[in-house]
Protein backbone atom coordinates (compact mmCIF):
# COMPACT_ATOMS: atom_id res chain seq x y z
CA UNK A 1 0.00 0.00 0.00
CA UNK A 2 2.92 2.29 -0.24
CA UNK A 3 2.89 5.01 -2.84
CA UNK A 4 5.50 4.38 -5.87
CA UNK A 5 6.84 7.52 -6.93
CA UNK A 6 8.65 7.80 -10.36
CA UNK A 7 12.45 9.03 -9.60
CA UNK A 8 13.82 6.94 -12.51
CA UNK A 9 16.61 8.98 -13.88
CA UNK A 10 16.19 11.37 -11.24
CA UNK A 11 19.03 12.70 -8.95
CA UNK A 12 18.71 13.73 -5.94
CA UNK A 13 21.54 15.15 -3.01
CA UNK A 14 21.16 15.07 -0.02
CA UNK A 15 23.06 16.94 2.76
CA UNK A 16 23.92 14.83 6.03
CA UNK A 17 22.93 11.70 3.76
CA UNK A 18 25.65 9.81 5.78
CA UNK A 19 23.18 8.23 8.64
CA UNK A 20 19.62 9.23 10.31
CA UNK A 21 17.16 10.61 9.06
CA UNK A 22 19.16 11.83 5.84
CA UNK A 23 20.25 8.11 5.57
CA UNK A 24 16.28 7.43 5.49
CA UNK A 25 15.91 10.23 3.09
CA UNK A 26 18.46 8.69 0.58
CA UNK A 27 17.16 4.87 0.87
CA UNK A 28 13.60 6.30 0.18
CA UNK A 29 14.62 7.98 -3.12
CA UNK A 30 16.59 5.35 -4.20
CA UNK A 31 13.93 2.83 -3.84
CA UNK A 32 12.01 5.17 -5.88
CA UNK A 33 14.57 4.91 -8.24
CA UNK A 34 16.29 8.28 -8.11
CA UNK A 35 20.99 8.37 -7.91
CA UNK A 36 21.36 9.98 -5.02
CA UNK A 37 24.77 12.09 -4.21
CA UNK A 38 25.43 11.87 -0.05
CA UNK A 39 26.88 14.83 0.94
CA UNK A 40 28.23 14.40 4.05
CA UNK A 41 31.31 15.20 6.60
CA UNK A 42 31.01 11.34 7.73
CA UNK A 43 33.00 9.70 5.28
CA UNK A 44 32.89 6.08 6.80
CA UNK A 45 28.90 6.20 7.42
CA UNK A 46 28.67 7.41 4.34
CA UNK A 47 30.28 4.94 2.19
CA UNK A 48 27.99 2.52 3.97
CA UNK A 49 25.18 4.34 2.70
CA UNK A 50 26.24 4.70 -0.93
CA UNK A 51 26.94 0.89 -0.80
CA UNK A 52 23.38 -0.04 0.19
CA UNK A 53 21.99 2.21 -2.48
CA UNK A 54 24.34 0.74 -5.23
CA UNK A 55 23.01 -2.50 -4.00
CA UNK A 56 19.48 -1.71 -4.58
CA UNK A 57 20.53 -0.76 -7.87
CA UNK A 58 20.86 2.84 -8.59
CA UNK A 59 24.20 4.87 -8.23
CA UNK A 60 25.24 7.02 -5.43
CA UNK A 61 28.51 8.64 -4.53
CA UNK A 62 30.42 10.04 -1.67
CA UNK A 63 31.15 13.79 -2.05
CA UNK A 64 32.90 15.06 1.18
CA UNK A 65 30.82 18.11 2.29
CA UNK A 66 30.90 20.96 4.59
CA UNK A 67 27.34 22.49 4.06
CA UNK A 68 28.66 25.59 6.27
CA UNK A 69 31.25 27.13 3.59
CA UNK A 70 29.66 27.85 -0.09
CA UNK A 71 32.52 26.59 -2.10
CA UNK A 72 31.84 23.05 -0.74
CA UNK A 73 28.38 23.58 -1.67
CA UNK A 74 28.99 24.93 -5.23
CA UNK A 75 31.60 21.58 -5.29
CA UNK A 76 28.70 19.39 -4.54
CA UNK A 77 26.29 20.57 -6.99
CA UNK A 78 29.45 21.08 -9.46
CA UNK A 79 29.88 17.23 -9.16
CA UNK A 80 26.72 16.07 -8.98
CA UNK A 81 25.80 17.49 -12.71
CA UNK A 82 29.73 16.11 -13.95
CA UNK A 83 28.64 12.73 -12.85
CA UNK A 84 24.56 12.66 -13.46
CA UNK A 85 24.01 15.12 -16.20
CA UNK A 86 21.31 17.04 -14.17
CA UNK A 87 20.04 17.54 -10.68
CA UNK A 88 16.70 17.24 -9.83
CA UNK A 89 16.07 16.75 -5.73
CA UNK A 90 18.33 19.13 -3.31
CA UNK A 91 17.46 17.72 0.16
CA UNK A 92 19.04 20.13 2.60
CA UNK A 93 19.13 17.70 6.41
CA UNK A 94 22.30 18.15 7.57
CA UNK A 95 22.00 19.50 10.73
CA UNK A 96 23.59 20.02 14.34
CA UNK A 97 22.19 20.50 17.79
CA UNK A 98 25.00 22.50 19.04
CA UNK A 99 28.76 23.07 19.01
CA UNK A 100 30.71 19.82 20.48
CA UNK A 101 30.13 19.12 23.58
CA UNK A 102 26.74 20.76 24.18
CA UNK A 103 25.17 17.94 25.56
CA UNK A 104 27.18 18.91 28.72
CA UNK A 105 26.10 22.32 28.73
CA UNK A 106 22.86 23.69 30.96
CA UNK A 107 23.06 26.55 29.25
CA UNK A 108 24.00 27.14 25.31
CA UNK A 109 26.99 29.00 25.26
CA UNK A 110 27.67 31.94 21.91
CA UNK A 111 29.17 28.95 19.97
CA UNK A 112 26.02 26.74 20.15
CA UNK A 113 24.26 29.93 18.66
CA UNK A 114 26.73 29.82 16.22
CA UNK A 115 26.86 26.31 15.28
CA UNK A 116 23.56 25.69 14.68
CA UNK A 117 22.69 28.74 12.62
CA UNK A 118 26.14 27.76 10.58
CA UNK A 119 24.84 24.00 9.98
CA UNK A 120 20.81 24.65 9.96
CA UNK A 121 20.65 28.25 8.48
CA UNK A 122 23.44 28.88 6.54
CA UNK A 123 23.63 25.53 5.32
CA UNK A 124 20.44 25.72 3.69
CA UNK A 125 21.02 28.56 2.18
CA UNK A 126 24.53 27.80 0.63
CA UNK A 127 23.26 24.38 -0.85
CA UNK A 128 20.21 26.16 -2.14
CA UNK A 129 22.17 29.16 -3.38
CA UNK A 130 24.46 26.56 -5.27
CA UNK A 131 21.58 24.45 -7.04
CA UNK A 132 19.52 27.55 -8.07
CA UNK A 133 21.23 29.20 -10.96
CA UNK A 134 21.16 25.69 -12.45
CA UNK A 135 17.75 24.81 -11.41
CA UNK A 136 16.09 28.70 -12.61
CA UNK A 137 17.93 27.99 -16.18
CA UNK A 138 16.00 24.13 -16.23
CA UNK A 139 12.82 25.80 -15.19
CA UNK A 140 12.48 22.68 -12.58
CA UNK A 141 13.39 21.39 -9.34
CA UNK A 142 12.51 20.86 -6.04
CA UNK A 143 14.24 21.77 -2.53
CA UNK A 144 13.44 20.18 0.36
CA UNK A 145 14.12 21.44 3.79
CA UNK A 146 14.39 19.84 7.27
CA UNK A 147 13.24 21.92 10.03
CA UNK A 148 12.15 20.39 13.35
CA UNK A 149 8.92 20.90 15.04
CA UNK A 150 10.95 22.32 17.32
CA UNK A 151 11.09 25.47 15.09
CA UNK A 152 6.85 25.42 14.86
CA UNK A 153 7.37 27.58 18.51
CA UNK A 154 9.61 28.97 21.12
CA UNK A 155 9.97 27.10 24.22
CA UNK A 156 12.33 26.90 26.95
CA UNK A 157 15.48 25.09 26.83
CA UNK A 158 17.75 24.13 23.61
CA UNK A 159 16.38 27.62 22.40
CA UNK A 160 19.03 28.06 19.98
CA UNK A 161 18.22 24.67 17.87
CA UNK A 162 14.82 25.57 17.90
CA UNK A 163 15.51 29.14 16.44
CA UNK A 164 17.68 28.04 13.93
CA UNK A 165 14.81 25.59 12.98
CA UNK A 166 12.38 28.37 12.95
CA UNK A 167 14.69 30.05 10.70
CA UNK A 168 15.22 27.29 8.63
CA UNK A 169 10.97 27.09 8.15
CA UNK A 170 11.35 31.25 7.72
CA UNK A 171 14.24 30.58 5.06
CA UNK A 172 12.13 28.16 2.97
CA UNK A 173 9.52 30.16 2.69
CA UNK A 174 11.51 33.02 0.85
CA UNK A 175 12.92 30.59 -1.61
CA UNK A 176 9.45 29.11 -2.61
CA UNK A 177 8.72 32.94 -3.04
CA UNK A 178 11.70 33.62 -5.24
CA UNK A 179 11.61 30.56 -7.25
CA UNK A 180 8.11 29.69 -7.39
CA UNK A 181 7.76 31.53 -10.83
CA UNK A 182 10.67 29.13 -12.63
CA UNK A 183 8.90 26.09 -11.85
CA UNK A 184 10.66 25.34 -8.56
CA UNK A 185 8.93 23.97 -5.48
CA UNK A 186 10.50 25.00 -1.93
CA UNK A 187 9.22 23.12 0.96
CA UNK A 188 10.47 21.88 4.18
CA UNK A 189 9.30 18.90 6.37
CA UNK A 190 9.12 19.04 10.49
CA UNK A 191 10.48 16.08 11.74
CA UNK A 192 9.26 15.10 15.00
CA UNK A 193 10.68 12.83 17.85
CA UNK A 194 13.07 10.19 15.70
CA UNK A 195 16.16 7.88 17.75
CA UNK A 196 19.47 9.00 15.00
CA UNK A 197 22.45 9.88 16.64
CA UNK A 198 21.36 13.82 17.02
CA UNK A 199 18.24 12.91 19.42
CA UNK A 200 20.56 10.16 21.88
CA UNK A 201 23.16 13.94 22.09
CA UNK A 202 20.05 15.51 23.04
CA UNK A 203 18.84 12.61 25.18
CA UNK A 204 22.70 13.32 26.83
CA UNK A 205 21.77 16.87 27.26
CA UNK A 206 18.55 16.05 29.20
CA UNK A 207 20.25 13.81 31.42
CA UNK A 208 23.13 16.16 31.95
CA UNK A 209 20.96 19.18 32.92
CA UNK A 210 17.59 17.85 33.99
CA UNK A 211 17.75 16.22 37.36
CA UNK A 212 14.24 14.35 36.42
CA UNK A 213 16.52 12.50 33.99
CA UNK A 214 19.41 11.96 35.70
CA UNK A 215 18.40 8.18 36.44
CA UNK A 216 17.46 7.65 33.37
CA UNK A 217 19.48 5.88 29.73
CA UNK A 218 19.08 8.07 26.74
CA UNK A 219 16.50 5.71 25.31
CA UNK A 220 14.41 6.04 28.37
CA UNK A 221 14.56 9.59 28.35
CA UNK A 222 13.54 9.39 24.63
CA UNK A 223 10.85 6.78 25.06
CA UNK A 224 8.86 8.57 28.12
CA UNK A 225 9.16 11.51 25.77
CA UNK A 226 7.73 10.24 23.14
CA UNK A 227 5.21 8.24 25.31
CA UNK A 228 3.87 12.25 27.07
CA UNK A 229 4.05 14.06 23.89
CA UNK A 230 2.81 12.23 20.73
CA UNK A 231 -1.06 11.46 20.10
CA UNK A 232 -0.43 8.97 17.96
CA UNK A 233 1.64 7.17 21.04
CA UNK A 234 4.67 5.87 18.74
CA UNK A 235 8.34 7.27 17.72
CA UNK A 236 8.46 8.18 13.69
CA UNK A 237 11.12 7.19 11.92
CA UNK A 238 13.68 8.14 9.22
CA UNK A 239 11.48 6.02 6.92
CA UNK A 240 8.38 8.35 7.60
CA UNK A 241 10.39 10.94 6.92
CA UNK A 242 11.89 9.56 3.72
CA UNK A 243 8.54 9.14 1.92
CA UNK A 244 6.79 12.44 3.37
CA UNK A 245 10.26 14.26 1.66
CA UNK A 246 9.93 12.08 -1.43
CA UNK A 247 6.32 13.05 -1.75
CA UNK A 248 7.06 17.00 -1.40
CA UNK A 249 10.18 16.13 -3.85
CA UNK A 250 7.77 14.63 -6.61
CA UNK A 251 5.44 15.54 -9.76
CA UNK A 252 2.38 14.60 -6.92
CA UNK A 253 3.14 17.56 -4.70
CA UNK A 254 3.81 20.10 -7.61
CA UNK A 255 1.22 22.82 -6.52
CA UNK A 256 2.96 22.70 -3.27
CA UNK A 257 5.12 25.11 -2.36
CA UNK A 258 6.37 27.37 0.52
CA UNK A 259 4.67 24.43 3.01
CA UNK A 260 6.34 23.04 6.13
CA UNK A 261 4.69 19.32 6.87
CA UNK A 262 4.64 18.12 10.34
CA UNK A 263 5.88 14.59 10.41
CA UNK A 264 5.53 14.33 13.81
CA UNK A 265 2.49 11.93 15.35
CA UNK A 266 0.37 15.16 15.83
CA UNK A 267 2.39 16.69 18.02
CA UNK A 268 1.94 19.92 16.96
CA UNK A 269 -0.53 20.43 14.73
CA UNK A 270 -0.25 23.32 12.16
CA UNK B 1 0.82 2.97 -5.20
CA UNK B 2 -1.88 0.24 -4.75
CA UNK B 3 -5.41 0.86 -2.72
CA UNK B 4 -6.29 -2.63 -3.63
CA UNK B 5 -8.70 -3.92 -0.71
CA UNK B 6 -9.51 -0.51 0.10
CA UNK B 7 -12.33 0.98 0.66
CA UNK B 8 -13.06 5.10 0.50
CA UNK B 9 -15.77 7.13 1.04
CA UNK B 10 -15.78 10.31 -0.72
CA UNK B 11 -18.64 13.08 0.48
CA UNK B 12 -19.51 15.69 -2.61
CA UNK B 13 -17.95 13.25 -4.51
CA UNK B 14 -19.95 13.79 -7.84
CA UNK B 15 -18.25 17.09 -9.30
CA UNK B 16 -15.31 19.78 -8.92
CA UNK B 17 -12.21 18.21 -5.84
CA UNK B 18 -14.29 15.26 -4.78
CA UNK B 19 -14.80 13.77 -8.72
CA UNK B 20 -10.96 14.00 -9.04
CA UNK B 21 -10.27 12.00 -5.53
CA UNK B 22 -13.12 9.70 -6.49
CA UNK B 23 -11.06 9.04 -9.97
CA UNK B 24 -7.30 9.18 -8.34
CA UNK B 25 -8.66 6.25 -5.22
CA UNK B 26 -10.10 4.17 -7.93
CA UNK B 27 -7.54 4.42 -10.26
CA UNK B 28 -5.52 3.19 -7.36
CA UNK B 29 -7.63 0.23 -7.01
CA UNK B 30 -9.41 1.60 -4.09
CA UNK B 31 -13.67 0.85 -3.97
CA UNK B 32 -14.90 4.22 -3.51
CA UNK B 33 -18.33 4.79 -2.23
CA UNK B 34 -19.59 8.21 -3.44
CA UNK B 35 -21.68 10.68 -0.94
CA UNK B 36 -23.79 13.34 -2.71
CA UNK B 37 -26.71 15.39 -2.53
CA UNK B 38 -26.79 15.48 -5.93
CA UNK B 39 -27.85 12.17 -7.13
CA UNK B 40 -27.35 12.84 -10.85
CA UNK B 41 -24.21 14.08 -10.95
CA UNK B 42 -22.93 11.05 -8.99
CA UNK B 43 -24.71 8.62 -11.31
CA UNK B 44 -22.48 10.30 -13.73
CA UNK B 45 -19.35 10.28 -11.85
CA UNK B 46 -20.18 6.30 -10.44
CA UNK B 47 -20.35 5.38 -13.97
CA UNK B 48 -16.89 7.22 -15.06
CA UNK B 49 -15.38 5.45 -11.92
CA UNK B 50 -17.00 1.76 -13.40
CA UNK B 51 -15.21 2.21 -16.26
CA UNK B 52 -12.11 2.17 -14.25
CA UNK B 53 -12.61 -0.30 -11.73
CA UNK B 54 -15.55 -2.34 -13.16
CA UNK B 55 -17.81 -1.46 -9.97
CA UNK B 56 -18.67 1.83 -8.67
CA UNK B 57 -21.28 2.92 -5.69
CA UNK B 58 -23.23 6.43 -5.32
CA UNK B 59 -25.20 6.97 -2.04
CA UNK B 60 -27.38 10.13 -2.32
CA UNK B 61 -26.35 11.88 1.12
CA UNK B 62 -27.07 15.17 2.69
CA UNK B 63 -24.28 15.90 4.85
CA UNK B 64 -26.56 17.67 7.26
CA UNK B 65 -28.91 15.38 7.84
CA UNK B 66 -27.58 12.55 10.61
CA UNK B 67 -30.25 9.51 9.76
CA UNK B 68 -28.63 10.09 6.27
CA UNK B 69 -25.10 9.73 7.18
CA UNK B 70 -25.73 6.90 9.21
CA UNK B 71 -27.85 5.40 6.71
CA UNK B 72 -24.37 5.81 4.25
CA UNK B 73 -22.45 4.05 6.89
CA UNK B 74 -24.11 1.26 6.98
CA UNK B 75 -25.10 1.38 3.38
CA UNK B 76 -20.87 1.15 2.71
CA UNK B 77 -20.36 -1.60 5.13
CA UNK B 78 -23.23 -3.48 3.01
CA UNK B 79 -21.91 -2.73 -0.40
CA UNK B 80 -18.23 -2.45 -0.22
CA UNK B 81 -17.47 -3.16 3.61
CA UNK B 82 -16.07 -0.86 6.22
CA UNK B 83 -14.64 2.12 5.37
CA UNK B 84 -10.63 2.83 5.56
CA UNK B 85 -10.72 6.22 4.44
CA UNK B 86 -13.17 8.68 4.82
CA UNK B 87 -12.76 12.07 2.32
CA UNK B 88 -14.70 14.83 4.02
CA UNK B 89 -14.99 16.88 0.76
CA UNK B 90 -18.71 17.94 0.49
CA UNK B 91 -18.96 21.94 0.98
CA UNK B 92 -20.58 24.94 0.03
CA UNK B 93 -19.93 28.03 -0.13
CA UNK B 94 -23.11 30.25 0.60
CA UNK B 95 -27.07 29.41 0.53
CA UNK B 96 -28.66 29.84 -2.91
CA UNK B 97 -28.02 32.81 -4.62
CA UNK B 98 -25.26 34.09 -2.25
CA UNK B 99 -23.10 34.62 -5.19
CA UNK B 100 -25.52 37.66 -6.57
CA UNK B 101 -25.40 39.29 -2.64
CA UNK B 102 -23.15 41.86 -1.58
CA UNK B 103 -23.38 40.55 1.94
CA UNK B 104 -23.68 37.54 3.71
CA UNK B 105 -26.98 36.95 5.00
CA UNK B 106 -27.56 35.02 7.97
CA UNK B 107 -28.71 31.81 6.12
CA UNK B 108 -25.31 32.08 4.30
CA UNK B 109 -23.58 31.95 7.92
CA UNK B 110 -26.21 28.87 8.55
CA UNK B 111 -26.19 27.03 5.62
CA UNK B 112 -22.48 27.17 5.09
CA UNK B 113 -21.71 26.05 8.72
CA UNK B 114 -24.14 23.15 8.53
CA UNK B 115 -22.69 21.75 5.60
CA UNK B 116 -18.82 22.76 6.04
CA UNK B 117 -18.73 22.32 9.32
CA UNK B 118 -21.67 20.16 11.42
CA UNK B 119 -21.82 18.14 8.02
CA UNK B 120 -18.16 16.86 8.39
CA UNK B 121 -18.82 16.25 12.16
CA UNK B 122 -21.95 14.19 11.14
CA UNK B 123 -20.21 12.62 8.65
CA UNK B 124 -17.16 11.17 10.83
CA UNK B 125 -19.24 10.50 13.96
CA UNK B 126 -21.03 7.74 11.27
CA UNK B 127 -18.18 6.25 10.12
CA UNK B 128 -15.45 6.43 13.61
CA UNK B 129 -16.96 3.37 14.97
CA UNK B 130 -16.15 1.13 11.97
CA UNK B 131 -12.71 3.19 12.14
CA UNK B 132 -12.13 2.17 16.02
CA UNK B 133 -13.27 -1.20 15.82
CA UNK B 134 -10.32 -2.19 13.23
CA UNK B 135 -7.89 0.10 15.05
CA UNK B 136 -7.31 1.70 11.51
CA UNK B 137 -8.45 4.59 9.21
CA UNK B 138 -7.48 7.73 7.55
CA UNK B 139 -9.81 10.76 7.37
CA UNK B 140 -9.26 13.54 5.31
CA UNK B 141 -11.06 16.91 5.70
CA UNK B 142 -10.97 19.12 2.81
CA UNK B 143 -10.58 22.90 4.45
CA UNK B 144 -9.54 25.86 2.56
CA UNK B 145 -6.66 28.29 2.10
CA UNK B 146 -9.44 30.90 3.07
CA UNK B 147 -9.58 29.08 6.39
CA UNK B 148 -6.39 29.86 7.10
CA UNK B 149 -6.86 33.75 7.33
CA UNK B 150 -10.17 35.89 6.53
CA UNK B 151 -10.90 36.34 2.91
CA UNK B 152 -12.84 39.83 2.16
CA UNK B 153 -16.99 39.35 0.83
CA UNK B 154 -15.84 35.30 1.80
CA UNK B 155 -16.54 35.72 5.93
CA UNK B 156 -19.01 32.95 6.67
CA UNK B 157 -17.17 30.83 4.13
CA UNK B 158 -13.87 31.67 5.55
CA UNK B 159 -14.89 31.19 8.86
CA UNK B 160 -16.41 28.03 8.39
CA UNK B 161 -13.29 26.86 6.64
CA UNK B 162 -11.12 27.89 9.73
CA UNK B 163 -13.65 25.82 11.99
CA UNK B 164 -12.48 22.68 9.44
CA UNK B 165 -8.88 22.91 10.33
CA UNK B 166 -9.83 23.40 14.15
CA UNK B 167 -12.41 20.19 14.10
CA UNK B 168 -9.58 18.61 12.12
CA UNK B 169 -7.10 18.91 15.28
CA UNK B 170 -9.61 18.36 17.44
CA UNK B 171 -10.76 14.99 15.95
CA UNK B 172 -7.06 13.75 15.45
CA UNK B 173 -6.24 14.13 19.22
CA UNK B 174 -9.56 12.26 19.82
CA UNK B 175 -9.03 9.27 17.71
CA UNK B 176 -5.15 9.18 17.68
CA UNK B 177 -5.34 6.04 19.86
CA UNK B 178 -7.00 3.95 17.78
CA UNK B 179 -4.48 4.96 14.81
CA UNK B 180 -6.43 6.90 13.06
CA UNK B 181 -5.19 9.68 11.31
CA UNK B 182 -6.83 13.21 10.54
CA UNK B 183 -5.28 15.62 8.00
CA UNK B 184 -6.46 18.97 6.15
CA UNK B 185 -5.93 19.94 3.03
CA UNK B 186 -6.38 23.35 2.18
CA UNK B 187 -6.73 24.20 -1.59
CA UNK B 188 -5.97 27.39 -2.95
CA UNK B 189 -7.45 28.57 -5.89
CA UNK B 190 -9.50 25.92 -8.71
CA UNK B 191 -11.68 26.48 -11.32
CA UNK B 192 -15.02 24.22 -10.12
CA UNK B 193 -18.41 25.11 -10.22
CA UNK B 194 -17.79 26.78 -6.73
CA UNK B 195 -15.28 28.73 -7.86
CA UNK B 196 -17.38 30.05 -10.27
CA UNK B 197 -19.83 31.32 -7.66
CA UNK B 198 -16.73 33.11 -5.71
CA UNK B 199 -15.82 34.60 -8.74
CA UNK B 200 -19.29 36.01 -9.38
CA UNK B 201 -19.35 37.29 -5.82
CA UNK B 202 -16.40 39.00 -5.67
CA UNK B 203 -17.32 40.66 -9.16
CA UNK B 204 -20.35 41.68 -7.25
CA UNK B 205 -18.99 43.10 -3.86
CA UNK B 206 -15.27 43.52 -4.18
CA UNK B 207 -14.27 47.16 -6.21
CA UNK B 208 -11.40 45.92 -7.45
CA UNK B 209 -12.81 42.90 -9.45
CA UNK B 210 -15.99 44.80 -10.32
CA UNK B 211 -17.85 44.14 -14.03
CA UNK B 212 -15.22 41.04 -14.56
CA UNK B 213 -16.98 37.94 -15.77
CA UNK B 214 -16.02 34.94 -12.88
CA UNK B 215 -13.36 33.49 -14.69
CA UNK B 216 -11.60 36.89 -15.50
CA UNK B 217 -11.35 37.73 -11.38
CA UNK B 218 -9.87 34.29 -11.45
CA UNK B 219 -7.47 34.94 -13.81
CA UNK B 220 -6.96 38.29 -12.24
CA UNK B 221 -6.48 36.54 -8.57
CA UNK B 222 -4.25 33.64 -10.21
CA UNK B 223 -1.85 36.11 -11.33
CA UNK B 224 -1.94 38.76 -8.51
CA UNK B 225 -2.09 35.95 -5.50
CA UNK B 226 -0.38 33.20 -6.71
CA UNK B 227 3.47 33.03 -6.09
CA UNK B 228 3.93 29.72 -8.97
CA UNK B 229 1.79 31.96 -11.01
CA UNK B 230 -0.86 28.83 -12.14
CA UNK B 231 -4.14 27.51 -11.07
CA UNK B 232 -4.08 24.41 -8.93
CA UNK B 233 -6.61 21.85 -10.48
CA UNK B 234 -8.87 18.95 -8.79
CA UNK B 235 -6.14 16.40 -9.72
CA UNK B 236 -3.23 17.99 -7.45
CA UNK B 237 -5.60 18.02 -4.52
CA UNK B 238 -6.12 14.36 -5.33
CA UNK B 239 -2.50 13.24 -5.24
CA UNK B 240 -2.10 15.16 -1.77
CA UNK B 241 -5.58 12.83 -0.64
CA UNK B 242 -3.83 10.08 -1.66
CA UNK B 243 -0.63 10.78 0.04
CA UNK B 244 -2.40 11.49 3.49
CA UNK B 245 -4.28 8.01 2.86
CA UNK B 246 -1.56 6.15 1.98
CA UNK B 247 0.97 4.00 4.40
CA UNK B 248 3.35 6.69 3.75
CA UNK B 249 1.81 8.93 5.81
CA UNK B 250 1.08 6.59 8.76
CA UNK B 251 2.80 8.95 11.74
CA UNK B 252 1.46 12.61 10.01
CA UNK B 253 -1.99 13.42 11.91
CA UNK B 254 -3.78 16.58 12.92
CA UNK B 255 -2.18 18.61 9.85
CA UNK B 256 -3.68 20.92 7.37
CA UNK B 257 -1.37 21.13 4.27
CA UNK B 258 -1.86 24.11 1.79
CA UNK B 259 -1.96 22.67 -1.86
CA UNK B 260 -2.25 26.28 -3.79
CA UNK B 261 0.78 27.19 -5.30
CA UNK B 262 1.98 29.05 -2.52
CA UNK B 263 -0.74 31.32 -2.09
CA UNK B 264 -0.10 31.23 1.81
CA UNK B 265 2.96 29.76 3.71
CA UNK B 266 3.08 28.34 6.98
N1 LIG C 1 16.22 13.23 15.21
C1 LIG C 1 15.15 13.98 15.38
O1 LIG C 1 14.27 13.64 16.20
C2 LIG C 1 14.96 15.25 14.59
C3 LIG C 1 13.78 15.97 14.80
C4 LIG C 1 13.55 17.11 14.08
C5 LIG C 1 14.48 17.53 13.14
N2 LIG C 1 15.62 16.84 12.93
C6 LIG C 1 16.54 17.35 11.88
O2 LIG C 1 16.78 16.35 10.93
C7 LIG C 1 18.08 16.53 10.34
C8 LIG C 1 18.85 15.23 10.47
O3 LIG C 1 18.95 14.92 11.85
P1 LIG C 1 19.41 13.51 12.42
O4 LIG C 1 18.63 13.28 13.64
O5 LIG C 1 19.44 12.51 11.36
O6 LIG C 1 20.91 13.92 12.86
P2 LIG C 1 22.29 13.10 12.78
O7 LIG C 1 23.21 13.79 13.69
O8 LIG C 1 22.03 11.66 12.99
O9 LIG C 1 22.75 13.29 11.27
C9 LIG C 1 23.13 14.53 10.78
C10 LIG C 1 24.06 14.33 9.61
O10 LIG C 1 24.47 15.62 9.13
C11 LIG C 1 25.88 15.62 8.91
N3 LIG C 1 26.42 16.96 9.04
C12 LIG C 1 26.53 17.70 10.17
N4 LIG C 1 27.13 18.87 9.89
C13 LIG C 1 27.40 18.87 8.58
C14 LIG C 1 28.04 19.82 7.71
N5 LIG C 1 28.50 20.99 8.15
N6 LIG C 1 28.14 19.51 6.39
C15 LIG C 1 27.66 18.32 5.93
N7 LIG C 1 27.09 17.40 6.72
C16 LIG C 1 26.95 17.67 8.03
C17 LIG C 1 26.41 14.67 9.96
O11 LIG C 1 27.70 14.18 9.60
C18 LIG C 1 25.34 13.58 9.99
O12 LIG C 1 25.61 12.58 9.03
C19 LIG C 1 18.71 17.67 11.09
O13 LIG C 1 18.53 18.86 10.35
C20 LIG C 1 17.92 17.72 12.37
O14 LIG C 1 17.95 18.99 12.95
C21 LIG C 1 15.88 15.70 13.65
N1 LIG D 1 -12.69 25.28 -5.79
C1 LIG D 1 -11.82 25.85 -4.99
O1 LIG D 1 -11.05 26.71 -5.40
C2 LIG D 1 -11.73 25.42 -3.55
C3 LIG D 1 -10.74 26.01 -2.79
C4 LIG D 1 -10.60 25.65 -1.46
C5 LIG D 1 -11.42 24.69 -0.92
N2 LIG D 1 -12.40 24.10 -1.66
C6 LIG D 1 -13.23 23.08 -0.99
O2 LIG D 1 -13.14 21.85 -1.67
C7 LIG D 1 -14.38 21.13 -1.54
C8 LIG D 1 -14.91 20.77 -2.90
O3 LIG D 1 -15.14 21.99 -3.62
P1 LIG D 1 -15.44 22.09 -5.18
O4 LIG D 1 -14.79 23.31 -5.66
O5 LIG D 1 -15.16 20.80 -5.82
O6 LIG D 1 -17.03 22.40 -5.09
P2 LIG D 1 -18.23 21.86 -5.99
O7 LIG D 1 -19.36 22.77 -5.68
O8 LIG D 1 -17.78 21.72 -7.38
O9 LIG D 1 -18.50 20.42 -5.38
C9 LIG D 1 -19.03 20.24 -4.10
C10 LIG D 1 -19.82 18.94 -4.07
O10 LIG D 1 -20.41 18.79 -2.75
C11 LIG D 1 -21.76 18.40 -2.90
N3 LIG D 1 -22.55 18.84 -1.76
C12 LIG D 1 -22.93 20.10 -1.46
N4 LIG D 1 -23.71 20.11 -0.36
C13 LIG D 1 -23.82 18.82 0.05
C14 LIG D 1 -24.49 18.19 1.13
N5 LIG D 1 -25.24 18.89 2.00
N6 LIG D 1 -24.38 16.85 1.26
C15 LIG D 1 -23.65 16.13 0.37
N7 LIG D 1 -23.00 16.68 -0.67
C16 LIG D 1 -23.09 18.01 -0.83
C17 LIG D 1 -22.20 19.06 -4.18
O11 LIG D 1 -23.34 18.40 -4.72
C18 LIG D 1 -20.98 18.92 -5.06
O12 LIG D 1 -20.98 17.70 -5.77
C19 LIG D 1 -15.31 22.03 -0.75
O13 LIG D 1 -15.26 21.65 0.62
C20 LIG D 1 -14.71 23.40 -0.95
O14 LIG D 1 -15.04 24.27 0.09
C21 LIG D 1 -12.57 24.45 -2.99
Amino acid sequence: MYLTMDFEGKTAVVTGGARGIGRGIALELAALGSNVVIADMAEESAREVVAEIKAGGTRSYYCETDVTQQWSTDDMVEAALEEYGQLDVLVNNAGVGGSSGFTTRKKPLVEDWQATFDVNVYGMVNGTQSVEKYMVDRGYGKIVNISSISGRVGRSGFASYAASKAAAINVSQAWAYKLASHGINVNAVCPGLIWTPLWQDIAKWRKATDEQNAGMTPRQIFQQTVSESVPLGREQTPEDIGKAVAFLASDRARSITGQALNVDGGIRMN
Amino acid sequence: MNFTGQVAVVTGGATGIGRAIVLKLADKGAAVMIADINEEAAEVTAAEVAEISGSSSAFTTDVTNVAACEGLAQATIDSVGPADFLINNAGIAGSPGWQTRSHSTEDDWKLTYHVNVIGMSNVTSAFQQQMIKRRSGRIVNLASVAGREGRPSLSHYSASKAAVISLTQSTALELARFNITVNAICPGLLWTPMWEQVGDRYAHDVPAYEGMTPRQVFDTMIAEKIPMQKEQTPEDVADAVAFFVSDDAKNITGQALNVDGGFYMR
